[in-house]
């Protein structure tokens, strides 16, 4: 299958990229996330996987910086980032994926892509020039916002509205979109909720294909995909780690087994 | 001295009653619907006004004060739950701040029918014999009628708080008003609780409205005047809280009556909006509100969706015919004689640009200022002081007028932009009748009488060079152009400039970031946009141009007053933003347009021409959405030669929730 030897493309070389030390995120009483402690690896395709309400998508909001962690701390690149903002921790390069019908669905591809790349690329520019310059006058950006689009091969419907899009065509712009903010990681929820089995090896496999170079952080519901992709699996379950390893070392494990794949894997 | 106080203090508890009736009806709509109704306040007055009909013009009098306190308030009711079956109904699902779009229009039709069938004198109603007079209570002699207020609002509140206490109905209520979801999940139509909630809201407010006008007067603009301080409260108390509004409205009726008005009358009207503007910035949910799932909060407002029939080029040569177009009118309507044409189409113009102020921030970002009268009304009072005491170029005086308006903005949008939603109206209209109240208060605004221009000596230019505009003139054929004909190519100047520094910073990256905002605020914050400082920025670049707007609006009038910065004015630019279409620029000025079009052809047949605007306005809100710009694309299909229906179809936002439940 295509996406085996995709999977062999990655290369992780042992640089921790995440880390998390010690996360809880408690609302009231309830602790979502409790003492959670992982890294991942530079290059690293990790996914978590866990019963509803594990705090799955918790912790990825305590990642990407969406909710504030009430004890712990996250470091990206050997750098503490536990108190940077959303749009902070995008700039350092931490990306985050949406479920596909959540690009900026008035606005043409191009735009849609463009406002991603100039995003990475804000600084470069004076306050007067970003009121009033065009945006088809910014050569690099526009440059950058070609490549990706040939990339994902939308450059064809570059000027149609991202609504008037087929179903195909927007997945392939939501993740344009995310890699255009250049990302070192990016955090995928559950990118195929809804989707039927060939489509989500669609997405899986595209994911694969143009997000080769970066190190993904999926939630995903399917454990066979999950099993079949995965470098390595952390499992949640109730706001702890229950186990983390390679596929076959948590296939084989008889916790998760009990707790979480018993019923789900026949 | 202790007989005064006494005094005072029940006069406070008076007031303050009305208000809790007021107030919770407002908050426990707002509550389990998420419906703002702005309409409440003419509701109340409503109620009054037939409590009128019942008492004097039945001849009967003060003895039927009871029968009109049970019948009127029913009447209402029974109108609430009409109104919430067939305006508000049809917009759940939207963004809930299209129910203040919609419930704005119902006053302006409430308020004109009033006019209408009891004309613009004031009633006081008669009171039975037994509450005439006073009694003694605590050795005090005390007004026999105020006292009938407290007991029967107060037992009136107590009812309905055991409604809400102690009945299945009071229970699903107020589950809804936690969260309505969850009250959905257990298998209950809450939806069938709406109308039903709304016309006790309604009913109760006309109680209130009555027992007002039986202690001060039924007049038409007396909803007007009772709205604000009821969304104070409810704001106050906590949107959503029955507890809040009791506690608000009595407090805000002892602060009102009791302290402020004996004691502190300079700061009266004041200090309410100033308390409005801090709990909303440090408990935004109020003294005893609960943060409730707000849901529908992400929908997107309707924007006219440009360009789909029309080639960008075809469209710029329409745009350059237009501009030809107005440029024409002060020489046509000087060559029939008739200027009238160039003062109403000054106005207009002025108008124009005001609402096209509002649209940058309303329609590219979506944060819908309920107070933008505040910046046109700090423009005009700019330009006026500035040239009365600073300078006597206009030119400065306008530039004073779009800095001070561009400073304010920024400290509003500083502290309002981090409350979302209906909470930024909400603050924003705080922050205008803060302004309002104050300019009655200062010295050097003159008051309530405002300030004049007659007998200043000012003129068109810079550093000395430049003249007055009635010391000018041009000859086109017989037309002789001066005065009033050249300020309105002033004002077309004005429009055409701002529209097109408007249009060139949409282009920009700034405006695409705008853009992205308004389609979806969360992916643009996870690209790495700061969206706070964006919205801010927009927030200032509106208020510039509302700030020129108002300059040129003294102008205009050569005369300006308190009436600049009212809140009516404040929704009037939003409807005309609506009815052009926002999140175009051209919208709003066809918006303007159509506002004054209509109201110039109305008064020719009656005076209560709002009613009829109010009447399209809400069904706009209803219908037409996207306003008169989206009207071509809708009617494309339907026409021979036109492009497919695909190209014409309404896209209704789509649920963007995207933070899954895990």
């Amino acid at each position: 299958m295509a996406t085996e030897t995709q999977i062999d493309d990655r290369r992780t070389n042992g640089e921790t990229v995440l880390e998390l030390d010690g996360l809880v995120k408690t609302f009231g009483a309830f602790a979502a996330i409790d003492d959670v402690s992982m890294t991942v690896e530079r290059g690293e395709f990790r996914s978590i996987i866990g019963p509803n309400g594990a705090g799955k998508t918790t912790l990825f909001n305590l990642i990407s910086g969406a909710l504030p962690v009430t004890d712990g701390t996250v470091y990206f690149d050997g750098e503490e980032i536990t108190k940077l903002s959303p749009p902070e921790r995008v700039a350092r390069g931490i990306g985050r994926s949406f479920q596909i019908s959540n690009v900026f669905g008035g606005l043409s591809v191009r735009e849609n892509v463009r406002l991603a790349a100039q995003a990475d690329r804000r600084d470069g520019y004076n306050l007067v020039e970003s009121f009033f310059k065009p945006t088809g006058r910014y050569g690099d950006i526009n440059q950058e916002t070609d490549r990706i689009l040939e990339r994902i091969d939308l450059d064809h419907v570059a000027d149609e509205e991202a609504d008037a899009l087929a179903y195909g065509d927007r997945r392939r712009l939501e993740i344009g979109v995310v890699l255009a903010t250049d990302p070192e990681l990016v955090l995928f929820d559950e990118p195929t909720a809804g989707m039927s089995v060939e489509e989500t090896q669609e997405t899986i496999e595209l994911i694969e294909e143009v997000l080769v170079d970066q190190t993904l952080l999926l939630i995903e519901h399917d454990i066979e995909l999950v099993m079949e992709l995965s470098d390595r699996i952390t499992v949640l379950n109730q706001g702890e780690i229950l186990a983390e390893g390679t596929p076959a070392q948590i296939s084989g494990n008889q916790s998760v087994q009990d707790a979480y794949l018993g019923g789900m894997v026949e | 001295m202790l007989g005064t106080i006494f005094q005072q203090l029940l006069d406070g508890i008076t007031v303050g009653i009305v208000y809790v009736l007021l107030a919770a009806g407002l908050s426990v709509i707002f509550g389990v619907m998420n419906v703002i109704n702005f309409a409440h306040g003419e509701l109340a007055v409503l109620g009054a006004y037939f409590a009128v009909a019942i008492t004097i013009q039945t001849g009967i009098g003060g003895n039927a004060f009871v029968v009109a306190l049970v019948i009127a308030p029913l009447l209402v009711g029974v109108l609430g739950v009409a109104l919430e079956r067939y305006t508000v109904q049809p917009l759940y699902g939207r963004n809930p701040l299209y129910h203040i779009l919609l419930t704005f229009g119902l006053v302006l039709v409430i308020n004109d029918l009033i006019y209408l069938v009891w004309g613009t004198g004031s009633f006081r109603l008669p009171r039975p014999g037994v509450l005439t007079g006073t009694v003694g209570a605590f050795g005090f002699g005390v007004s026999a009628y105020n006292l009938f207020m407290i007991v029967s609002g107060g037992l009136m509140a107590l009812a309905v708080w055991a409604l809400l206490e102690y009945t299945r109905y009071g229970l699903i209520i107020r589950a809804g008003s936690q969260d309505r979801q969850m009250v959905r999940n257990l298998g209950i139509e809450i939806d069938r609780y709406y109308s039903l909630v709304f016309g006790v809201g309604a009913g109760l407010a006309a109680f209130a409205g009555i027992i007002l006008a039986g202690n001060q007067q039924a007049h038409p603009d007396l909803g007007m005047s009772i709205i604000i301080p009821a969304f104070v409260i409810v704001v106050l108390g906590g949107l959503g809280s029955f507890k809040g509004a009791v506690v608000g409205g009595l407090l805000v009726g002892i602060l009102q009556e009791s302290i402020l008005r004996p004691w502190v009358p300079w700061l009266e009207g004041m200090v309410i909006f100033v308390l409005m503007i801090g709990i909303l910035l440090i408990r935004p949910h109020g003294l005893f509100g609960t943060e409730h799932a707000e849901e529908g909060g992400t929908e997107r407002l309707l924007a006219g969706r440009t360009g789909s029939l029309l080639e960008r080029e075809t469209r710029f040569k329409l745009g350059l015919v237009m501009i030809g177009v107005l440029a024409l009118v002060p020489i046509v309507a000087g060559l029939l004689g008739n200027l009238f044409w160039v003062t109403f189409g000054s106005r207009v113009l002025i108008w124009a640009l005001f609402a096209l102020s509002l649209d940058f921030v309303m329609g590219y970002t979506g944060l819908v200022s309920l107070g933008h009268a505040l910046f046109l009304g700090l423009g005009a009072y700019a330009v006026v002081l500035g040239l009365i005491h600073v300078t006597s170029s206009v030119f400065v005086a306008l530039a004073l007028a779009i800095a001070l308006s561009a400073a304010i903005a920024w400290i509003v949008g500083f502290l309002s932009i981090r409350v979302a939603g209906v909470y930024f109206a909400m603050i924003t209209l705080a922050f205008a009748e803060l302004y309002y109240n104050l300019l009655y208060r200062l010295e050097i605004t003159g008051g309530s009488e405002g300030l004049g221009l007659l007998g200043q000596d000012y003129y068109y230019g810079l550093a000395g060079i430049g003249a007055s505009l009635d010391d000018i003139a041009f000859f086109v054929g017989p037309v002789v152009l001066t005065g009033h004909s050249l300020f309105y190519y002033v004002v077309l100047g004005a429009l055409v400039a701002s529209y097109f520094v408007t249009r060139r910073m949409l282009q920009s990256p700034f405006g695409s970031v705008l853009k992205s905002i308004r389609e979806n605020e969360e992916r643009a914050t996870f690209l790495g946009y700061r969206t706070v400082v964006y919205k801010r920025r927009a927030f200032v670049v509106s208020g510039a141009f509302a700030g020129l707007a108002g300059g040129l609006f003294a102008l205009n009038n050569a005369f300006v007053s308190p009436s600049a910065a009212e809140w009516l004015k404040s929704g009037e630019v939003i409807v005309m933003v609506i009815l052009g279409g926002m999140g175009t620029l051209y919208g709003p000025i066809i918006g303007a347009g159509a506002f004054f079009g209509l109201e110039q052809l109305l008064t020719h047949y009656t005076g209560r021409w709002r009613l009829v605007l109010g009447t399209i306005f809400v069904l706009f809100v209803i219908f037409l959405p996207r306003g008169l710009v989206s009207v071509p694309t809708l009617l494309a299909p339907y026409l021979p030669g036109g492009p497919g229906p695909t190209s014409a179809t309404e896209q209704l936002p789509e649920d963007s929730s995207t933070e899954g439940g895990d």
